[in-house]
């Protein structure tokens, strides 16, 4: 052989390295296994043997990700193909499955009471996270700054079920007897809209709101502290030899360089808020109805799914549209970590860091 | 990094010339201090900005961790009278002691269902996410394969706990027929671990110097003996720590349990069927918080009052292990 034919032979075999398809690898890849595990002795067959089991377990939650979506998609399948259901059902506000005749199966008003909830919540936890972030972060003597972290993250540990008790024995009578009647009275605040209607017992939109913000707190508070955390500190220091007070440079410098840390933290707070369960259903009085003012009830749609699926598992019709409903809950929740995942990417991207 | 003091301009005001005249740290008098303060940020318009801005902060990391200890008051105050009482299925009865007519006694049927449960989840949880962490760490290289995992793992930890009990309602009640009960409910719970100890096993993987593999890998052992002799041991320490946080999410978990696990005033008896229907105890809370009869109130804040501090004790033995031990490391 020639030193072109060489050249030529390697040409090829570059070629098509480029070129097979992965299949073609695969049966190659395969092929390497299997002469490997034959011709592997002792130890070496342990070690081949070993990689094998353990990709088992790898792909364990790929797997589940799928089964759950595919199981989801199979058991809400028949609300979508009935004829009291398909897909108009998410715009439609009448929820009646136990009706004999005329069954309706509408579940926009729990759509839109997680959609409410959530974005009260947010609207109060991200303002009062992020700067207990930034003082934290920014302002705090060094000798409370880790009791006050610790805090923040027994806060986070704290289960759900046990904010849910403090809601309903708290909060709801403290909204009942103390915040109600005060706005409702005061000349200042109660010719505004949103402070209209009864409140019934406490449990209201407000209630839910409250303690959804109060739970999505240390989530806020965590991430962001972070992604200030990670601000280069000659940032700062640039910033102070130009003058900067400590406010302008915190808000003006260290701030916008953790943007996109601060995005994630509300995306994925966002993702908490929505798929909360047990403190919600225990305030929001759970009604039928969309709500129009603070103090009105209202029917998230992870509520829903606890109350009723026990007693829909036996009518397919109905338990399948609770299905649905959860599919609605794991499609945003996949949404909401994607954006998280691309805000971290673009903070990377622009920042540097993340 | 973290600790590094951060001086802007005027915090040097704060200090009088003439003090650094004297050996050591001096001794600045209150009234000065305050003076020298007030001074400072009445100086400008800017100035003045920055001290309201600073307040306002300080608010709210005020209001971010006060209700934390609103909480725990609430919590406290009812449930130590009932752990340290001495009435029926009071005092340590309330441990040890099953509901009577009424719900009267303790609440011991909820403690053994938990932790049931809780050993169900860890024995299906643990080794399919520690090996899976182990799998990607060890030998793959960053690719589509590691970003796929890793993603999968990021979406399984953000989906609504409601949706697993969904979940395990479709597939292990119904699809596998194990019935509602200890194994449906606890495997539920296992799938909710796998994220956290995925995560965690991997950055404690991931942490272990690169020349402890290779000078295994140099004395001749193979992969799979240099990964678990070597590896996984320094590894150890942030492996436990990943396994009890994922303990302390799961065991305050209700919502996947509703329809999984049934319910039951005694402990369970059988893995399958309608003897292993067990209880928890959030769910406990959650039935006795919203029962109407006054007398199952204190119950429920006690009980929540156990729930916290067994989650507060496993993070901070967590903490404790991987501030302890994976400091050695490096």
């Amino acid at each position: 052989m020639t030193f072109d034919e060489k050249d030529q032979a390697y040409e090829i075999d570059s070629e098509m390295e480029a070129d097979v398809g992965i299949f073609a690898r695969l049966r190659v890849g395969i092929q390497n296994w299997i002469d490997d595990i034959r011709y592997a002795k002792g130890p070496a067959r342990k070690d081949l043997l070993g990689r094998f089991i353990l990709f088992i377990p790898a792909v364990a939650s790929i797997f589940t990700i799928l089964m759950i979506l595919l199981l989801l998609v199979y058991e809400a399948t028949p609300i979508f193909a009935h004829p009291d259901g398909g897909l108009g059902i998410i715009f439609d506000s009448t929820w009646a499955p136990q009706l004999p005749d005329n069954p309706s199966y509408g579940i926009l008003i729990f759509i839109v009471g997680s959609f409410t909830t959530t974005f009260l919540a947010i609207g109060i936890a991200v303002p009062l996270g992020l700067g207990g972030a930034i003082f934290l972060s920014e302002f705090c003597p060094a000798q409370i700054r880790t009791p006050l972290k610790m805090i923040v993250e027994m806060m986070a540990a704290i289960p759900s079920i046990v904010y849910g008790l403090w809601a309903f024995v708290v909060l709801r009578p403290f909204m009942d007897d103390a915040f109600a009647p005060f706005v409702q009275t005061n000349p200042l605040t109660s010719w505004m809209p949103w402070f209209q209607g009864s409140l019934k017992n406490g449990y209201s939109l407000l209630t839910g709101g409250v303690i959804l913000a109060i739970m999505l707190l240390p989530t806020v508070v965590t991430v962001s502290y972070d992604a200030l955390q990670s601000v280069p500190g000659t940032y700062r220091e640039a910033s102070f030899a130009l003058g900067a007070t400590k406010s302008e440079t915190a808000k003006q410098i260290v701030l916008s360089a953790a943007l996109p840390g601060v995005g994630a933290a509300v995306v994925l707070s966002l993702g908490r808020a929505v798929g909360e369960t047990m403190a919600i259903l225990m305030v929001t009085g759970n009604n039928f109805g969309i709500p129009f003012t603070l103090f009105d009830q209202c029917y998230v749609m992870t509520s829903i799914i606890a109350n009723q699926m026990g007693a829909a598992y036996n009518r397919p019709i109905w338990r399948s549209a609770l299905f649905s409903v959860a599919l609605v809950l794991m499609i945003m929740s996949v949404i909401f970590t994607l954006i998280a995942k691309l805000f971290i990417r673009w903070g990377l991207k622009t920042r540097g860091m993340s | 990094m973290e600790e590094r003091p951060l001086r802007s301009c005027e915090d040097e005001e704060a200090y009088p010339e003439e003090s650094s005249a004297g050996v050591g740290p001096p001794e600045i008098p209150l009234t000065t201090r305050i003076s020298t303060y007030l001074r400072t940020y009445t100086k400008s318009k800017r100035h003045f900005t920055d001290l309201l801005f600073k307040i306002g902060l300080g608010l709210c990391a005020l209001l971010v961790i006060a209700p934390f200890f609103l909480i725990l008051i609430e919590v406290s105050s009812t449930g130590f009278a009932v752990v340290f009482g001495s009435g029926e299925g009071e005092g340590l009865e309330f441990f040890t002691t099953y509901p009577g007519g009424g719900l009267t006694g303790g609440l011991a049927h909820a403690f053994i269902g938990t932790l049931s449960l809780a050993a169900v989840a860890g024995i299906a949880g643990i080794p399919i996410s520690v090996l899976g962490a182990v799998y990607i760490n060890e030998y793959t290289e960053a690719g589509i394969v590691r970003s796929a995992i890793e993603f999968a793992a990021d979406v399984l930890a953000g989906i609504p706990s409601i949706v697993f009990g969904a979940f395990g309602l479709a597939l292990i009640v119904d699809v596998l027929n194990f019935g509602k009960g200890l194994m449906a409910g606890g495997l539920t719970l296992a799938f909710m671990m796998i994220p956290t100890i995925l995560r965690t096993t991997q950055e404690a993987l991931r942490a272990v110097p690169m020349s402890l593999r290779e000078a295994s890998l140099a004395l001749g052992a193979t992969r799979w003996t240099t990964t678990w002799q070597v590896t996984v041991r320094s590894a150890f320490p942030g492996i436990v720590t990943g396994v009890l946080l994922a303990f302390g999410r799961i065991i305050g978990e209700t919502a996947p349990l509703i329809f999984t696990a049934g319910n039951s005033l005694r402990a369970p008896t059988e893995l399958f069927g309608a003897g292993s229907w067990v209880a928890s105890v959030p769910y406990t809370i959650y039935l006795y918080t919203i029962d109407p009869r006054p007398y199952l109130h204190p119950k429920a804040h006690a009980a929540a009052l156990a729930l916290m501090m067994i989650v507060f004790t496993i993070d901070l033995i967590a903490n404790y292990i991987s501030i302890k031990f994976t400091r050695r490391l490096v």
